[in-house]
């Protein structure tokens, strides 16, 4: 054994070591969170992996960023064998791994992609001194220097080793194919060189491994459990909340949300551990767009830096002491003033899941400590008691059909070949109606089978889920899921977007498995099938697409060919699963905004900046809320639904039928 | 045996409702044990014996919801609120009397001085009970979840400390002989450095909107914040509040304590004058309790008109101040 042998093996054994004493109570950590079903669904966990990490899909919808992460992350895979070659060439000058050291084509793929690493580097620090992006504000920025200028020493000793290697005819490949190393080489060659080569490959080394036992200490420990929490992220129904077992026995283990670190789920903790501090996040969401206290990465690292300090407590003693989450971590208002949108889950290139963590977090605060924004008591209780979030008798639920022919499904009679479910807001909202009662007429206009129903129908406890009041809403759902499959319903329509993803995604918990479709989906198809002819008029139409729609659930074509069949459609900056929301998801709508700008008012604004003179929606929540903005900011601006704009369509197309005919 | 002892809120001579809810809940708590009142007070200064005191003869009267002692505490201090001296004379007399438990309404004063008294004693508090039973543990339901909920739940404590959900256990009468004594609380300088000093009328003329008898409000149809000195003036002359509909507030024309709606103040009010509001589901969430709905819009298709008992189709601009005007001129006959 060479004197460099033992060195290298010793270094090599202090950083494993100090590595694995922080990678263990990190792992201890995870091992006590609480249970998760993640392990289903294996080909989907493998595209996922293959599209958002190795593919870097979500990063390169920024392209100058995301173009800068892939060369570095991409520059990383293919330089690890390096690593080994590196320490082989410390040990012996004159070895170096067998075969894939030797080979022309790999020394050209290393001097590329270092060449790669070192630009997306240089990159990356001018995104963060020249650009400066606001989505960095609140991150760690110094430490986010020292990475990077870790990564640039990293890459330029590997140069500076292959280059003297090269000058010292030590090279096991031939130096042409390592034309970056090899200019460098010809600069090197003096009596020094040899020096230099020890030097270069001794610094290089020193920097990887000091960098490997940095990481667990650090933000950048992304680079080991990006991978691992992308790989068990939700891969189907992204709009679908874990339930809260209430019958699980003792009653003592039921976990009612989140209310300290003991409380969160061991995917929960892999969230906050892989928060790179993009900001990503932050730049889409609603809540921090409006100036309110709410942003989704400082709510991740804030949650971090409790789990690391209060963990270690919790894993030495049962007992031990622990801080609430609320408000030692964040406070009541930041967890208050998430719309649930998604941007921030659907943006983060981690698979960080920030509504999961408000959720849980809401549903301590108002399942154990009463403890939430006292205007939605009402809400909460009049789904518990009447049905529906207004109040309003159940009675009158049918009323909005009087006069349109549709039939009430009795008991017992046969299932039609739909069944529409209304929902609340177009049962008994004025502006909401509109959208219920077109939908009708256009269904019958189709000849299509259906029927509704009425007073059986009750709200599917959506905005109490979404407030953190799962017991309500689990009263609801199985009352409904009963209704439903006693009705023996197959194929259900809804207009509303918050019903689609609660009877869609969220049911099958609760033994309701349905075809869930929305009626913009549904229409669409109709018209493709000739069943409904429209008439595209004079309107020039913005579509407002809504998060429960778009990004939790997918439908994003759909709506917009009836907008086409009704007018002339233009898109507004943020549009499609980008969407930016109206303001009352997340039951933000039974809340009052008296935190910073109103949301609803934004989009609004972005909507009228299209020039559009109607803004089409497929939610009834979104139409009060759009309709409201544009009465706040007197926007020239009509909203209406898609199915009153596609009724008018057919309607026009009638009229002049008629005209020509006679 | 030791007795229970219940804090009585009261004013212009006569005990809250909430509090006459709370002796019943301490009766029954006490199953026979003897039910003790505080009532504090500033100093009397009257013969008790004469009996023509107002707080005496509250304190006497407590005997029909089945009090056998009503402890009168006296100090300069206390014709106002303040929370920490009231706790300590709670606590005080809990002491004195080694009551076996301390019962209080749940209302916001209420569960600050038992929070208070909670703190100084190192005891547990169950908040917004509407049953206690005595035990070891003690068994409690709870209201939660703004009362869509109702939680059992057990109290490990040597003295509990309950208070009891406003409005959601009727008041009990049970006659007692009722004996009324006066108790002297030692006051430290501190404990009434947090206390009320003075009241201030909201604006709008002190009538709050949750409880005016004529509600004015004002929509988007108001035009502008300015735009509602004439609802001001109307409600003035009516005596009652302004509100207005979440697009105003929205707007930032007017504060959110003036919302009517779903997730503002529920009203109501004898009579509700909705001018240029076109009555969204989220607003008339909030003014189904009103008896009266008079709605003033220059549409008239909006919902408003149909849920209304009288409508107006007409510009607020014009028939608002020609209200005010016609009001100010039969005022001006009558005078």
């Amino acid at each position: 054994m060479t004197v460099a042998a033992v060195a290298l093996a010793v270094v090599l054994v202090v950083a494993v070591a100090l590595f694995s004493r922080r990678a263990v109570l990190l792992y201890r950590l995870v091992r006590m969170g609480k249970p998760i079903k993640r392990f289903d669904d294996l080909p989907g966990r493998v595209r996922a992996e293959a599209v958002v990490v190795v593919g870097q899909s979500k990063l390169l919808q920024r392209l100058l960023p995301g173009l800068m992460h892939a060369a570095i992350f991409w520059g990383f895979i293919v330089l690890l064998p390096t690593i080994a070659v590196a320490m082989i060439g410390i040990v012996d000058q004159h070895a170096t791994l067998p075969w894939l050291g030797e080979q022309g084509w790999y020394a050209l793929l290393v001097d590329v992609f270092a060449l790669l690493v070192l630009a997306g580097v240089i990159t990356a620090f001018a995104i963060r001194k020249v650009q400066k992006p606001g989505r960095f504000a609140g991150s760690h920025l110094r430490e986010a220097d020292l990475i990077l200028l870790w990564i640039a020493g990293i890459v330029i000793t590997l140069f500076l080793w292959h280059a003297s290697r090269i000058a010292l005819a030590l090279n096991e490949y031939p130096a042409a194919w390592a034309p970056i190393s090899n200019l460098l080489a010809q600069a090197l060659g003096g009596p020094l060189t040899p020096y230099v080569e020890r030097a270069a490959v001794w610094a290089h080394v020193l920097l990887i491994l000091s960098f490997l036992v940095y990481l667990p200490y650090s933000k950048h420990l992304h680079i080991f459990l990006a991978a691992v929490n992308v790989f068990f992220g939700r891969t189907k129904s992204r709009g679908r909340l874990e339930p809260v077992d209430f019958e699980i026995t003792p009653a003592e283990d039921v976990r009612f949300g989140m209310a300290t670190v003991a409380e969160m789920t061991w995917k929960q903790m892999v969230d906050t551990m892989s928060c790179t501090e993009c900001g990503r996040c932050q730049e889409v969401c609603p809540a921090y767009n409006t100036g309110k206290e709410l942003s989704p990465k400082l709510l991740i690292m804030a949650l971090r830096d409790q789990m690391l300090a209060d963990g270690p407590k919790a894993l030495a003693s049962a007992n031990a002491k622990l801080q609430p989450l609320v408000p030692v971590a964040v406070t009541d208002n930041v967890v208050w003033d998430c719309v649930t949108c998604g941007a921030c889950v659907r943006e983060c290139p981690v698979g960080i899941e920030h509504i999961d963590h408000i959720v849980d977090l809401r549903r301590n605060l108002v399942m154990v400590e009463s403890r939430f924004p006292e205007e939605a008591a009402s809400m909460l209780r009049d789904i518990d008691r009447g049905s529906n979030p207004w109040g309003k008798p159940q009675g009158d639920r049918a009323q909005w059909a009087q006069g349109l022919d549709v039939h009430v499904l009795q008991p017992g009679e046969p299932a039609p070949d739909v069944l529409f479910w209304v929902g609340c807001a177009p049962s008994f909202d004025e502006r909401a109606k509109k959208s219920a009662i077109s939908t009708a007429k256009l269904l019958k206009e189709a000849g299509v089978d259906f029927a509704i129903l009425g007073p059986r129908e009750a709200c599917t406890g959506d905005p109490a889920r979404r407030m953190g009041d799962e017991y309500t809403f689990q009263k609801r759902a199985k009352q409904n899921v009963a209704t439903l499959n006693e009705a023996k319903a197959t194929k259900i329509v809804t207009t509303c977007p918050h019903c689609f993803n609660t009877i869609g995604s969220e049911y099958a918990d609760f033994g309701g498995r349905y075809e869930v479709i929305h009626h913009t989906e549904f229409l669409a198809g109709l018209v493709r099938e000739g069943k409904l002819k429209p008439l595209a008029g004079e309107r020039t139409i913005t579509y407002h697409d809504s998060c429960y729609l778009a990004r939790h659930n997918d439908v994003r074509n759909q709506p917009r060919e009836l907008v086409a069949a009704a007018g002339r459609a233009v898109e507004m900056p943020r549009n499609r699963e980008r969407t930016f929301c109206c303001g009352a998801g997340g039951a933000r709508m039974w809340m009052e905004e008296k935190r910073g700008r109103p949301i609803n008012q934004e989009r609004v604004r972005e909507a009228a900046g299209t020039g559009a003179d109607t803004l089409a929606v497929a939610c009834p929540f979104c139409t009060v809320m759009l309709d409201d903005g544009v009465r706040e900011t007197g926007a020239k601006l009509q909203v209406i639904d898609l199915a009153t704009l596609l009724s008018e369509a057919v309607e026009r197309r009638k009229a002049q039928d008629a005209a020509a005919s006679h | 045996m030791a007795p229970v002892v219940a804090l009585i809120e009261h004013a212009d001579g006569k005990a809250f409702d909430t509090s006459l809810q709370t002796l019943a809940v301490a009766r029954s708590f006490a199953a026979g044990q003897a039910v003790h009142a505080l009532v504090l007070s500033s100093p009397i200064r009257l013969d008790l014996e004469l009996g023509r005191n107002a707080v005496f003869a509250l304190a006497n009267d407590l005997g029909h919801y089945g009090v056998n002692v009503a402890h009168i505490a006296e100090h300069e201090a206390l014709d106002s609120f303040a929370p920490d001296a009231w706790a300590a004379i709670l606590g005080q007399l809990a002491d004195q009397l080694d009551a076996t438990a301390v019962f209080a309404a749940g209302t916001e004063r209420g569960n600050e001085v038992m929070a208070r008294v909670g703190a100084r004693a190192n005891l547990p508090l169950a908040t917004n009970c509407i049953a206690v039973s005595a035990g070891d543990p003690i068994t409690l339901t709870r209201q939660r979840w703004g009362g869509s909920l109702l939680e059992e739940a057990r109290l490990n404590s040597t003295r509990p400390l309950v208070t009891v959900a406003p409005h959601a256990v009727p008041i009990e009468t049970a006659e007692a002989e009722t004996k009324v004594e006066t108790f002297t609380p030692q006051l430290k300088e501190q404990e009434l450095v947090v206390r009320v000093i003075e009241h201030v009328a909201a604006a709008g003329g002190g009538v709050s909107l949750a409880e005016a008898r004529v509600v004015v409000s004002g929509g988007r149809g108001v035009g502008s914040k300015e735009g509602f000195a004439i609802i001001e003036e109307l409600a003035g002359l009516l005596g009652g509040a302004v509100g207005c509909s979440r697009v105003v507030t929205s707007a930032g024309w007017r504060p959110h304590t003036d919302q009517v709606g779903q997730t503002g103040t529920k009203i109501a009010p004898e009579l509700y004058i909705a001018c240029g509001i076109s009555g969204a589901t989220q607003h008339m969430a909030g003014c189904k309790g009103a008896k009266r709905i008079l709605a003033i819009n220059s549409d008239a298709e909006a919902p408003i008109m149909l849920n209304s008992d009288y409508a107006v189709v007409g510009d607020l601009k014009e028939i608002v101040p020609a209200i005010s005007k016609e009001i100010r001129a039969n005022r001006g006959h009558a005078g």
